[in-house]
């Protein structure tokens, strides 16, 4: 009883599926012409893996966080875990990220490792302005600190 | 004459039957661990945004709290409970199909739907079978249950473990073909299964008890209300100390978190048929108060807890409340409802009362370990107590016993 359910529901599903772009494919008579479109290379990042320095899984890209300028800011990676359980979702800034110049099978490359974002509060409220994993000063050059202060 | 051959014929049936179900209960227990938490990390890599994803979750979630009290009036209302539990096997194997070739909206909400109403199905259809079989002499209900919840922990375990290193090996779509695979054997299990004639369960005259009756139980409602304090501390502790893993430790907690999640299925395993015993023998409160002492304790050691190795013998503490639990629940639930015909009813209200408390606790303890992770377990060790007291007020609910000189216990009248 249940797999010929299953049957009819998956037919359903598949002309659902089929309908969607014979709606798009057909615009009315009376329509303006589309606007132009041009072919880029670029390419989806969400769910996408996250290598770091040190060729290591870091985790997968799940969101990515926007400032009010439209620039991307930081990418928000779910990181760790063990079936899903333990994860903690960290933003990282989004110029320590590299991609890979083709494809979407290639992985994404963050200049952080494990370790450093690994402590870095959890990016849980998206109505909060987010803390972001920031790399650390390569070299920083410390001022004398006066004395007797 | 013959009556000898046929009584080790009978004997024999009831053999095959009882090692069936230990395969039934290992087979089974698997599906539940494909559907947990790893739903989201397989949608994320499906390309799913975090939204959709806690959208087909939430759904399932709902479905799975609509379905408890039906799905258990269901199974009451079906002759045979061997047939239950396959249709709701045959329904979870589906789900995981649906999910693993067609991870797109619909059919993982149909998967999230049928997987929720299948699994209110199956857990008391599996418990009334085993009940049926024990039949009606003296600690046998314990025994069997306490089998039950070995064998289940054993397959849960096992398929954590394999589910890991294949979904590292072959990615997270091979889990859930995984998943529908390992349950294929359940259906051969049930199948060898043969139901006795007569449950203790059913009502004699094959009339149901009122729904209103059983609800206004006084030992059901102190019994629910003591399972929703036992997941309103349990259900977010292993969330929360693993992701405290994680903040400590990175990528190594992986091995830390598996650990945590298999370990305490080694203790049910090993706990689980001696819960069973001492419940039959010394009656259910004593069993369920210590069980539920493991909850505080956990609790509190987790909110002092200073480095994340010391997390897996903690944790293992979780094993003890589980197999508490795992035995008690049906065992109680037979108590209360022998003889009304209403048992997987009262399965499904205590099943609604533990998963809305559940929801509540990941929820409250997610809420102030945003702030400290401290607070929180010191909550969920507070809801651990509230347990240990609800346990502790529960009136007994072993039938009196039949043998002479038989320490009587109170028993409520079947008026």
């Amino acid at each position: 009883m249940l797999p010929r359910h299953g049957l009819m529901i998956r037919k359903l599903a598949a002309l659902l599926l089929a309908a969607a772009p014979a709606f798009a494919a057909d615009p009315p008579a009376a329509q303006p012409p589309p606007a132009p479109t041009t072919r880029i290379a670029a390419s989806g990042i969400i769910g996408r893996k996250v290598l770091g320095p040190d060729n290591i899984e870091i985790g997968r890209v799940v969101d990515i966080l926007v400032d009010a300028g439209s620039n991307p800011r930081a990418a928000v990676i779910d990181f760790g875990g063990f079936l899903g359980v333990g994860s903690r979702k960290i933003a990282v800034n989004w110029s320590d990220l590299t991609f890979p110049p083709t494809g979407c099978d290639t992985d994404i490359k963050l200049d952080l490792t494990a370790d450093q974002i690994r402590a870095a509060p959890a990016y849980t409220d998206q109505t909060k302005p987010a803390a972001v994993v920031e790399p650390p000063p390569l070299k920083t050059i410390q001022p004398p600190a006066p004395a007797g202060h | 004459m013959d009556s000898l051959p046929e009584a080790a014929a009978l004997e024999a049936t009831r053999r095959r039957s009882f090692h069936a179900l230990d395969w039934l209960n290992f087979f089974t227990a698997n599906l539940q661990t494909a559907f947990g938490p790893f739903i989201s990390v397989y949608l994320t890599q499906q390309r799913w945004t975090q939204g959709d994803i806690g959208f087909a979750l939430s759904v399932g979630y709902a479905a799975t709290m609509i379905s408890q009290v039906p799905a258990g009036a269901l199974v009451d209302s079906m002759a045979r409970k061997t047939r239950a539990a396959g249709a709701a096997i045959i329904a979870v194997i589906f789900g995981a199909l649906l999910l693993a070739l067609f991870p797109v909206m619909l059919p993982v909400l149909l998967a999230e739907i049928s997987h929720a109403f299948a699994s209110c199905m199956l857990t008391p259809a599996i418990a009334a079978i085993s009940l049926a079989l024990a039949g009606t002499a003296s600690g046998a209900a314990g025994e069997r249950l306490g089998r039950n919840a070995r064998f289940a922990s054993i397959g849960n375990g096992t398929a954590a473990g394999i589910m890991a290193v294949i979904g590292s090996l072959a990615g997270p779509r091979a889990v859930f073909l995984l998943g529908a695979g390992l349950a294929v054997p359940g259906l051969f299990a049930l199948r060898w299964i043969t139901p006795a004639p007569q449950s203790p369960l059913a009502s004699p005259t094959g009339a149901r008890e009122r729904i209103r009756n059983l609800l206004a139980d006084k030992r059901l409602l102190c019994f629910a209300a003591c399972c929703a304090a036992f997941q309103l501390a349990n259900a977010a502790m292993l969330p929360l100390a693993a992701a405290s893993a994680t903040e400590k430790i990175g990528n190594e907690a992986t091995l830390v978190i598996g650990a945590c999640i298999v370990g305490p299925q080694i203790i049910v395993a090993l706990l689980s048929p001696a819960v069973g015993r001492a419940a039959e023998k010394f009656g259910r409160r004593p069993i369920l108060v210590a069980g539920m002492l493991a909850l505080p304790v956990r609790g509190l050691a987790l909110a002092f807890n200073p480095s994340a190795t010391l997390l897996i013998p903690i944790q293992l503490l979780d094993g003890i409340s589980g197999a508490t639990f795992g035995v008690l629940v049906p065992l109680i639930a037979s108590d209360i409802t022998a003889g009304t015909g209403r048992f997987n009813l009262c399965m499904g209200v205590l099943g609604l009362a533990m998963g809305a408390a559940a929801a509540c606790s990941t929820w409250a303890a997610g809420a102030l370990a945003d702030s400290s992770s401290h607070t929180a377990f010191l909550a969920l060790a507070a809801a651990g107590t509230l347990a240990v007291a609800l346990a502790a007020l529960m009136p007994e609910t072993a039938r009196q016993k039949k043998r002479p000189g038989a320490l009587a216990l109170p028993v409520a009248t079947d008026a």
